[in-house]
């Protein structure tokens, strides 16, 4: 499947009916929907806490200053992250 | 054998329901017992967190013949379950629908029948339809997500195109377009509702063709109607694995239709036991769990831990003993069983029988009045 291109402008936010929480049995932050059950590996869970209105450029600014990584290196990880939850209609991109 | 966590509780708050579909998964035995009462729900809900469960379901039975629904709602969303409401729509007035959304609900899981008013009403043995159209109305209106659930049979099969268009006329974001699994009243009303093989193929292109057409905008989830496959479901993801089910009496189910097709399966009751109790170390809830209980075929299938031997009830239902092979399996020895309906319901001049309707419990002879 072809991913598609997230603009930097773009504002991520949690779809309808999704919901993040943290995961008392493993202390994990998971993302919970009709049906379904996502956990979140260390990259998503540091995205996805960051989906608040936001945009994926201040995401990404974010994230490179926090762990030191180089923007354009992290900027691909985070889009091909938000893209994989797009299209599982768990994020949604205004 | 070390038991897993939970993720899901299906809470089957009542029995008590205003249809009568001849597919209910209700059991066809029903005990006249009392039901749990809210306190009691609140604290299978509680437990039910403590033990790892993420989401839950209400169901039933209508579960808004239950006029407690929002304070159970309330309970599962402090105890940080995400909540989903399985319902027909029947009673979900302006008022109950704006409790349960102050409840805290999440999701809600509307069933329908058919898209055609005349044929979901005789489904359904009653007249429902405009009120599930009213009801998918006001969750729209109340903002809370939505998802059409259609039982899908002999009777309603042709209309695949026309249910998911009306799917995307009420503006769904999920449709289930499940094939009716045969257990309960539906394995009684087999005869009638299992769909013939040229209806399965022509349903599989329309469900694979729109789930393409609307991906983004709909989720649509086509189960295959087993009966047709070769190799069998992964019921449950395995038994005693991720699910349990508590129903209307506090009886705690491995599957929602164990109570009906596995008869020498005892179960434990939350008045007497703990959940984690009863989740870690009753035997209904070990019997299956893992690999070792497995006979051959499937004891030395490479499959066996990606289907883990499909259903126990479809094995117990189709062969007597539910500790064999499911026997939709093409590696069962039982397989020729499933073979023997198809041949003829597929027969030249097969004439299917009409249905018996779903029976309220109210008017069962209970177990006393037998006796």
């Amino acid at each position: 499947m072809q991913t598609p291109t997230i603009d930097g402008s773009a504002q991520p936010r949690l779809a309808h009916g999704v919901r993040l929480q943290t995961d008392s049995k493993t202390g994990n932050r998971v993302l919970l929907f009709p049906e379904g059950v996502l956990e979140l590996n260390e990259t998503a869970q540091e995205i996805v806490s960051r989906c608040d209105g936001r945009t994926v450029a201040d995401i990404v600014q974010a994230l490179a200053e926090e762990y030191d990584a180089d923007p354009k290196i992290l900027g691909a990880d985070v889009r091909d992250t938000l893209a994989d939850l797009q299209q599982r209609k768990l994020i949604e991109l205004t | 054998m070390i038991a897993p966590r939970p993720y899901a509780l299906l809470a089957e708050i009542t029995y008590r329901c205003p249809l009568h579909c001849p597919y209910c998964s209700n059991p066809t035995q029903t005990r006249s017992d009392q039901e749990l009462t809210t306190n009691e729900w609140t604290r299978v809900i509680r437990e039910a967190a403590a033990l790892g469960v993420l989401q839950i379901g209400f169901s039933g039975g209508e579960p808004l013949a239950r006029r407690d629904l929002p304070d159970l709602v309330r309970a599962a969303r402090e105890a940080t379950l995400y909540t989903n409401l399985i319902t027909s729509g029947i009673g979900l007035d302006d008022d109950r629908v704006r409790a349960l959304r102050d409840a805290g609900l999440d999701s809600v899981q509307l069933s329908f029948q058919s898209n055609n008013a005349d044929l979901a009403d005789e489904i359904a043995g009653a007249r429902a339809h405009q009120s599930k159209l009213d009801a998918a109305a006001k969750i729209r209106a109340a903002g809370i997500p939505l998802s059409l659930n259609f039982v899908i049979h002999r009777r309603n099969i042709d209309r695949l195109a026309e249910m998911i268009a009306m799917a995307e006329s009420l503006q769904a974001e999920r449709v289930e377009l499940a094939n009716v699994q045969f257990y309960g009243w539906a394995f009684l009303n087999r005869a009638a509702l299992l769909p013939t093989r040229e209806q399965v193929v022509r349903a599989r292109e329309i469900a694979t063709a729109a789930k393409a057409r609307l991906a983004g905008k709909i989720d649509i989830f086509y189960v295959l109607p087993d009966y047709y496959e070769t190799r069998p479901k992964p019921c449950l993801n395995g038994w005693g694995q991720r699910y349990l089910t508590v129903n209307p009496i506090g009886d705690v189910l491995p599957c929602p239709t164990a109570s009906s097709a596995i008869p020498d399966l005892r179960f434990e009751n939350v008045r007497a036991r703990e959940l984690d109790w009863i989740w870690r170390e009753s035997e209904s809830f070990n019997r299956f769990r893992g690999t070792e209980w497995m006979p051959e075929p499937c004891q030395s299938c490479p499959q066996r831990e990606i289907d883990f031997g499909g259903c126990r009830c479809q094995a117990a239902l189709l062969t007597g003993n539910a500790a064999n092979t499911d026997p939709v399996c093409e590696l069962s020895p039982n397989r020729v069983s499933v073979d023997a309906v198809l041949r003829e319901l597929n027969s030249l001049g097969y004439h299917a029988p009409t249905w018996a309707y779903r029976v309220n419990p109210k008017s069962l002879p209970t177990l006393e009045h037998v006796k």
